[in-house]
């Protein structure tokens, strides 16, 4: 049975609307660490918002939740992936949205505030999966400024920002950048197996 | 001590998110604004959402068009959310077809003269006088001044057309198709109409490795302050969306171009 890490939830009830969360994960538990920070956000907080996916597919991080049994269906996913392989965008689903490319920047943020504006719900957030997907195609002045810009648009319409981050792979700059402009962290970095 | 009270021209608010930010807080109100731009740069939407806002503000509206059919001109904006076809049934949106306004006036030809250009000019302010429209789109005056042949007469059509309009209290825009990649390039086809608007608003696209990304940057705005920095947009069922483009991503500047 998959288990969630309790301890991120307790975290996160420390944690104001407008603030923006850095999540730091490992290889091995990226998605433990992700399924544990959304499910209190939509389950105990009752938010909704958007999940931008770099990293993986927005179905395949779709059908990953469904697997352990949390219904994302209310959330609105931004897919970076898919345009990029043909035939990848061929989904009916409606809470998918594509952009081109994680090279489109600004269009991310743009397509987040449009569907934030479509949103019913008071309460958001903002989940981007993740700083490593952005930087294998991003140099890291622009990422750091990029991120910079990110954090604050978000904070000042008090929509709760959520980066994850594996930091042994993230650039140096934009990693001390991310540490100065996020307001908590939620460490779960480094996994040691006994 | 309190600092001098500044004058500012009445605005008209343009509606469009991020547009009033930039211009801070709209047009001057009677303003002829130029918007420059390549194909699918996003200016004939643009202008069309800046109609669309001003007929749920209760403002009459006209578009007249060179380059489309109304019919098709109208399918397209039903893609805005905040479209209703009652704001044409009712009147507040009036879309004309140029072909149609020339063979009405016997302009049926490939060239205009003084007289044409005239009676051109008395044709458009009739309508906006009769219909009381405060807010004006043409799309495209570059369509438009192909057949006027000299550089003289292009500049007194717009210079005449732009007068009369703002005596009226018509808010402008002037679509120009402008075709340079470089960063020399006119912000208009034929060179006179940016220097005779009030305003230019150019549109286009950067190239980020391989990818276009669209910008829009107010480069002059006449009768107030405003931002001068690119802004990448996005074209959504809300309308247009604005965002600071990221200084470092526009590095390849030297390389970017007003459009495909």
């Amino acid at each position: 049975m998959f288990e969630l890490d309790q301890r991120i939830a307790e975290q996160l009830t420390e944690v104001a609307l407008n603030s923006s969360v850095q999540v730091r994960c490992g290889n091995s538990n990226a998605f433990m660490v992700t399924a544990s920070t959304m499910v209190p956000l939509m389950q105990m907080f009752e938010m909704g918002g958007v999940y931008i996916s770099g990293s993986r597919s927005a179905m395949e991080m779709i059908e990953a939740f469904e697997t352990i049994g949390i219904d994302v269906s209310n959330i609105q996913f931004i897919d970076l992936v898919s345009s990029g392989v043909l035939g990848g965008t061929t989904t009916t689903r409606k809470n998918i949205h594509y952009v081109d490319s994680p090279i489109m920047l600004e269009s991310i943020l743009l397509r987040s505030l449009y569907l934030l504006r479509t949103t019913t719900l008071e309460r958001n957030f903002v989940i981007l999966d993740s700083v490593n997907a952005l930087a294998i195609y991003n140099d890291d002045r622009m990422l750091a400024e990029y991120l910079h810009t990110f954090i604050n648009t978000f904070r000042q319409r008090e929509v709760l920002s959520v980066i994850l981050n594996v930091p042994d792979q993230t650039p140096p700059l934009v990693l001390s950048n991310l540490d100065l402009y996020c307001t908590d962290l939620i460490d779960r970095g480094q996994v040691v197996i006994h | 001590m309190q600092p001098a009270a500044v004058y500012t021209r009445d605005r008209c608010v343009t509606g469009i998110h991020g547009l009033d930010e930039i211009l801070r807080g709209g047009i001057p109100y009677g303003s002829t604004v130029l918007a420059s731009g390549t194909c699918g740069s996003g200016k004939t939407t643009l202008a069309m959402e800046f109609l669309v806002r001003g007929a749920i503000a209760g403002e009459a509206c006209a578009h007249f068009t060179a380059t489309e059919p109304s019919v098709k001109l109208l399918e397209n904006i039903r893609q805005f959310e905040f479209f209703d076809m009652n704001m044409v049934d009712t009147g507040l949106i009036n879309v004309f077809d140029m072909d149609v306004l020339y063979s009405w006036l016997g302009l049926e030809k490939s060239s205009f003269d003084l007289d044409d250009v005239h009676a051109l000019i008395k044709a458009i302010v009739d309508i906006v006088n009769t219909i009381g429209v405060t807010r004006l789109v043409i799309d495209s005056v570059t369509t438009l001044c192909y057949k006027i042949k000299s550089e003289q007469l292009i500049r007194d059509f717009l210079f005449t057309l732009g007068k009369k309009l703002s005596t009226l209290g018509c808010t402008t825009i002037l679509i120009s198709e402008i075709t340079s990649a470089t960063e020399n390039a006119h912000w208009s086809s034929f060179g006179v109409e940016e220097a005779i608007a009030d305003g230019i608003v150019v549109m286009g696209d950067v190239e980020r490795m391989g990818h276009l990304l669209r910008f829009l940057q107010v480069v002059k705005m006449r009768g107030t302050s405003h931002s001068r920095a690119k802004h990448a947009i996005e074209l959504t069922p809300i309308g247009v969306m604005l965002t600071p483009m990221l200084k470092w991503g526009a590095q390849g500047d030297t390389q970017s171009r007003w459009g495909a």
